[in-house]
């Protein structure tokens, strides 16, 4: 765990350093280490099944790994700490969920303003404004009173990007944000995350939608069973992939 | 027939709502409608913190929580009446008024069963809520708070009422240890005239049927109203026309 000191100015948003995960005998991850540098805007793809989602949900320890380390602005959020330091160090990493877990019984504004007034102690009159304005980002000022089931998927998930946004976090992870949502509502989600990263939002994506890797990643990691086979930028990545897998992988897609 | 209907309540009709108060014990309607009162009011918070110990992770929780929830399911609530009744006093030495025993009998009944649908409440919603709560940096008793239990508890309402109408319900077994309440001053009247059992325990039942009635109607006004505000104003009329009539019909 030597590469996981502590180094507050630590040029990396997340190291992930020999991580290892299993279930029973099932190893989901093996001996991964990437990073995902400050500003970076990173996307994770790979076949069904192959840990991407497992690896993303460890990031903020949704998920626990069973050796390894992974570090966020060079603090070890797997190492043994009390649940006070973890809510702390999780609530600086925005989380965006494949079913947008929107919390229904509460208004949209409701929903966005909630966590910065309980968690970091916001004054609800502050966190109101700021929920408004974030809800005005990604096209939804207008929602504001609404619930969660009166609104479509893709408007959904827009309060989802706006709800971790309110807590202000330097490092946002995407789990598989436009798969649960119909075509035709992708695209307002996908520009949502586009508009993100051109303000120097550090991002690790999961996602299959190729055309967003292209035009938004600086870096694609590609994942099959349990391994990182290759990590490139995208125009290397689509054009040359080195790894056969990846080339399969790819020529998959393209039928 | 009407006319000794009416005729019992002329004569009785103070004996049936405060029993022998001020001269006595206070007892009747007043005397059951509070312990009813009581026993919902504690047994609901107390079947909170029994359903978060069943779910906890730690064992020292878990374990004995559930064994306590297993033993109640398992026993029939006269006996559990009786064994208070009579081991109380034995192990303590004091003289426990009966009402007492007969309210902690109930809290700690009903509260299992409550126990077990405020659990069945949590676990339904899935993972998924825990999951973004935590996501933001809530502790699991924030996320417990402000974003699990105001949805499990919701969901519950329909089986939670019928756990509350059988607290009252249950309130007339304090017959057996002598709690004086309505029931028992119903007895008290039969006694007394002797010849009309038939009327006296048949205004007993109506009494009963307008009191539990009244808390189901309350509840489902309570959650139509929350539907409604959920629903906002498109979706309006779909649940509060749809999802009350059926509790009504599963409560009554």
């Amino acid at each position: 765990m030597s590469t996981l000191v502590s180094e507050p100015q630590a040029a990396q948003a997340i190291r992930i350093a020999d991580v290892c995960k299993s279930y029973g005998d099932y190893q989901v991850l093996k001996n991964i280490n990437a990073e995902v540098a400050r500003g970076e805007v990173v996307v994770i793809c790979g076949p069904s099944g192959s840990g991407k989602s497992t690896l993303i949900r460890t990031v903020n320890r949704l998920e626990e790994i069973n050796s390894g380390g992974i570090s966020f602005e060079g603090q070890d959020i797997h190492a043994p700490m009390g649940a006070s330091e973890l809510n702390k160090l999780r609530s600086r990493i925005g989380f965006v969920f494949q079913s947008f877990n929107l919390f229904p019984h509460l208004s949209v504004v409701e929903n966005v303003s909630m966590s910065p007034i309980r968690v970091k102690g916001v004054s609800p009159a502050a966190a109101h404004d700021k929920a408004l304005k974030l809800l005005d980002r990604v096209g939804l000022a207008d929602k504001a009173n609404s619930y969660p089931g009166q609104l479509s998927g893709g408007q959904q998930q827009r309060v989802a990007i706006a709800r971790a946004l309110a807590m202000e976090p330097p490092v946002m992870l995407f789990d598989e944000p436009t798969s649960a949502l119909d075509p035709e509502m992708v695209g307002e989600v996908l520009s949502v995350m586009k508009s993100l990263a051109a303000e120097g939002m550090t991002m690790l994506c999961v996602t299959h939608e190729m055309g967003f890797a292209r035009d938004v990643a600086d870096r694609i990691w590609f994942i099959d069973a349990g391994e990182i086979l290759e990590t490139a930028p995208p125009e290397d990545f689509f054009k040359n992939p080195r790894h056969p897998r990846a080339q399969r992988f790819l020529a998959d897609l393209r039928h | 027939m009407i006319q000794d209907f009416i005729t019992i309540i002329q004569d009785y009709w103070l004996l049936l709502l405060i029993g022998q108060y001020p001269n006595g014990p206070l007892g009747g309607l007043a005397n059951t409608l509070i312990l009813s009162a009581l026993a919902i009011a504690f047994a609901f918070p107390v079947s909170i913190l029994m359903a978060l110990a069943r779910l906890s992770k730690w064992w020292f929780l878990r374990w004995p929580m559930t064994a306590l929830v297993y033993v109640t399911r398992g026993v029939p609530l006269l006996m559990l009446i009786l064994w208070c009744y009579f081991v109380i006093p034995l192990w303590t030495g004091a003289d426990v008024p009966s009402f007492l025993i007969m309210l902690v009998t109930l809290v700690i009944y009903q509260g299992a069963f409550l126990s077990e649908v405020v659990r069945a409440g949590i676990v339904s919603l899935g993972q998924g809520q825990m999951d973004a709560a935590r996501a933001l940096g809530h502790g699991y008793m924030g996320a417990m708070r402000f974003v699990i239990l105001p949805q499990a508890l919701y969901n519950m309402i329909p089986s939670m009422i019928s756990t509350f109408v059988s607290t009252i319900k249950d309130t007339t077994l304090g017959y057996v240890i002598n709690v004086p309440d309505l029931t028992f001053a119903a007895s008290q009247v039969n006694n007394q005239l002797l010849t009309q059992p038939f009327q006296v325990f048949l205004i007993l039942a109506l009494v009963y049927y307008i009191l539990c009635w009244s808390l189901t109607y309350v509840a489902n006004s309570v959650e139509r109203r929350i539907a409604r505000r959920r629903a906002g104003p498109r979706n309006a009329r779909l649940p509060a026309e749809a999802a009350p009539l059926k509790t009504i019909t599963e409560q009554l």
